[in-house]
């Protein structure tokens, strides 16, 4: 039995206007690697594959690299979407 | 009959206002036209290094002065940087204003634009009368106001692959303030390639970005942006909106990391980036990663070794200037002109309006139907059926068998041609003929109906 915890996904700039909000809490397991945890949201919101490579993927605002590196998560951590803006 | 004759007298007395202004305008331009002529000739030559400071001096700048942490020798270090601003638009006016204010050695001031109206909410150095000018100009003139010891040195130029190196190396450090993606992936470049540091900003909407790029062996905006976003996801002030209070927050915490590189204390945000929701009214932090050593620009083997085009890297223009779609063919579309006539003959279609709601309640045509584009994308019931409503009755004024058409607008011409093709998909609508009107709203502004609101 994979043990799940309870996340807050933050949207920022074009992933906000990609999915239609700001955050929303997800459930995930606990132990999960950057990438599926990306994969487990882009699947909630397709159209971030869009912007996929073009993004800072933040947990407990630190930058993760979308790759294979296992995360630790609790209930409560705060996972961040960051596209560039580029306005000025 | 007194009333008459004071609303005579009144009359001419603003005409004569009128005439007195547009002297004085007509008068600047030409101050500024010259004033643009002498300063092609100033040579910009390293500032000379400063032993002490003068009495007027220490007055001025007295209140931080005091600070422990600047002190005489972070002023003196001030009045000998130099420091090269990227945009005199939302971000570039606050950052310039401060920077001038705390007494910064040289200001650079890049910008190819000029001053419109529609600037004006939130480019604080550009006032109402400087309309049409260069902005680099206007900006120059606000700032010798505020302080006459800082010397601003106009480039009422584009920052291109051309000009940037030999710019971003004549002065310390620089801030990105400008619009769009291929500039940022420019100064960036030109940043490593001169070993700058480079303070970036940005904001859009409710939202701002602040980061020091490429100091102390931190990451660039390569390592942290290694490609650019597809062109269609990136959204431009213009499109999206921007608070101007949210650019005079971010370009104040640009000139504070400016002032802190410029004085020796160092920034705050190397390798790290603060995000400013003003919506929520939150600051969080994120920590970046670390420099890329694979990097294309500052990794161990570049490859990145000159200036390249970045408008065909970022596949779009070093402009936030709207750019014209072409995805119909001219006889899937109308112009301004055309439309007029026949909407004066009264010959029956629908108008199907296609701007966000917040557009529409700046100003529409009264005869349009509205359907955001959205709707019209997610293939929304209840928008559905009011087409679907507006079309039966639109028919009822045909005779039969003759197609009803359905024309689309947006503000500039290119939603409505997305809409078109949208249109032209649903098999259900075939009996019909759909076209966009070209340019939009903005052209019937311009072109047919000259009080119709601009934005």
């Amino acid at each position: 039995m994979v043990s799940r915890c309870q996340v807050e996904v933050l949207y920022f700039a074009e992933s906000a206007e990609i999915t239609g909000i700001r955050s929303e809490t997800i459930s995930v397991p606990q132990e999960i690697k950057a990438l599926q945890l990306w994969n487990e949201i882009e699947t909630r919101h397709p159209g971030l594959a869009d912007i996929r490579n073009q993004v800072i993927f933040a947990v407990r605002q630190e930058y993760a690299e979308l790759g294979h590196q296992l995360l630790l998560l609790q209930s409560g951590d705060e996972i961040a979407i960051i596209p560039p803006i580029s306005g000025g | 009959m007194a009333a008459r004759e004071e609303v005579l007298t009144l009359q001419a007395e603003v005409a004569q206002r009128e005439e007195e202004l547009s002297s004085l305008k007509r008068r600047l331009a030409a101050a500024l036209l010259a004033e643009q002529e002498s300063e092609r000739l100033v040579p910009v030559s390293p500032l000379p290094p400063k032993a002490a400071l003068s009495r007027d001096e220490i007055l001025r700048y007295s209140r931080q002065l005091v600070l422990p942490e600047l002190g005489v020798q972070g002023q003196l270090r001030l009045a000998t940087a130099s420091v090269l601003v990227v945009g005199c638009g939302g971000l570039g006016c606050p950052l310039a204003q401060y920077l001038a204010a705390a007494g910064v050695g040289r200001l650079g001031l890049v910008d190819y634009d000029v001053v419109e109206v529609s600037n004006l909410a939130r480019q604080v150095l550009h006032g109402e009368a400087l309309a049409g000018q260069a902005k680099v100009f206007s900006a120059a003139a606000t700032l010798r106001r505020l302080n006459s010891a800082v010397e601003c040195v106009p480039y009422a130029q584009a920052l291109t692959p051309a000009t940037a190196l030999d710019l971003v190396g004549r002065y310390d450090v620089v801030a990105d303030c400008s619009d769009n993606v291929p500039t940022r992936y420019l100064v960036n470049d030109a940043c490593v390639l001169t070993g700058r540091p480079l303070v970036s900003a940005s904001a859009l909407r409710f939202e701002g970005q602040l980061t020091v790029y490429h100091y102390g062996g931190g990451p660039c905006y390569r390592c942290v942006f290694p490609q650019p976003p597809p062109a269609e996801t990136v959204t431009s002030c213009a499109d999206g909106g921007v608070l101007g209070v949210v650019t005079g927050v971010l370009g104040c915490l640009q000139a504070l990391e400016v002032l802190k590189i410029a004085a020796g204390l160092g920034p705050s945000y190397s390798g790290s980036l603060l995000l400013f929701d003003a919506l929520g009214g939150h600051f969080r932090c994120i920590r970046l990663r670390r420099r890329r050593p694979d990097c294309a620009a500052c990794g161990e083997r570049p490859t990145v070794t000159d200036l390249q085009d970045y408008e065909s890297f970022c596949g779009s223009s070093a402009t936030d200037k709207c750019r014209s779609l072409q995805l119909l063919s001219p006889e899937e579309r109308i112009s301004v002109v055309d439309y007029k006539r026949l909407l004066d003959s009264g010959s029956p279609h629908v108008l199907l309006d296609v701007r966000p709601p917040v557009e529409v309640d700046l100003c529409r045509l009264p005869h349009s139907l509205h359907i955001p584009l959205k709707h019209l994308e997610r293939r929304n019931a209840e928008s559905l059926k009011l087409l679907g409503e507006a079309i039966r009755e639109g028919k009822q004024g045909t005779q039969e068998g003759v197609s009803l058409p359905i024309y689309v607008i947006c503000k500039l011409g290119n939603d409505s041609q997305k809409a078109v093709k949208i249109l032209q998909s649903w098999t259900d609508l075939d009996s019909l003929t759909v076209r966009d009107v070209v340019g939009g709203l903005m052209a019937w502004a311009a072109k047919i109906d000259g009080t119709f609101p601009q934005y």
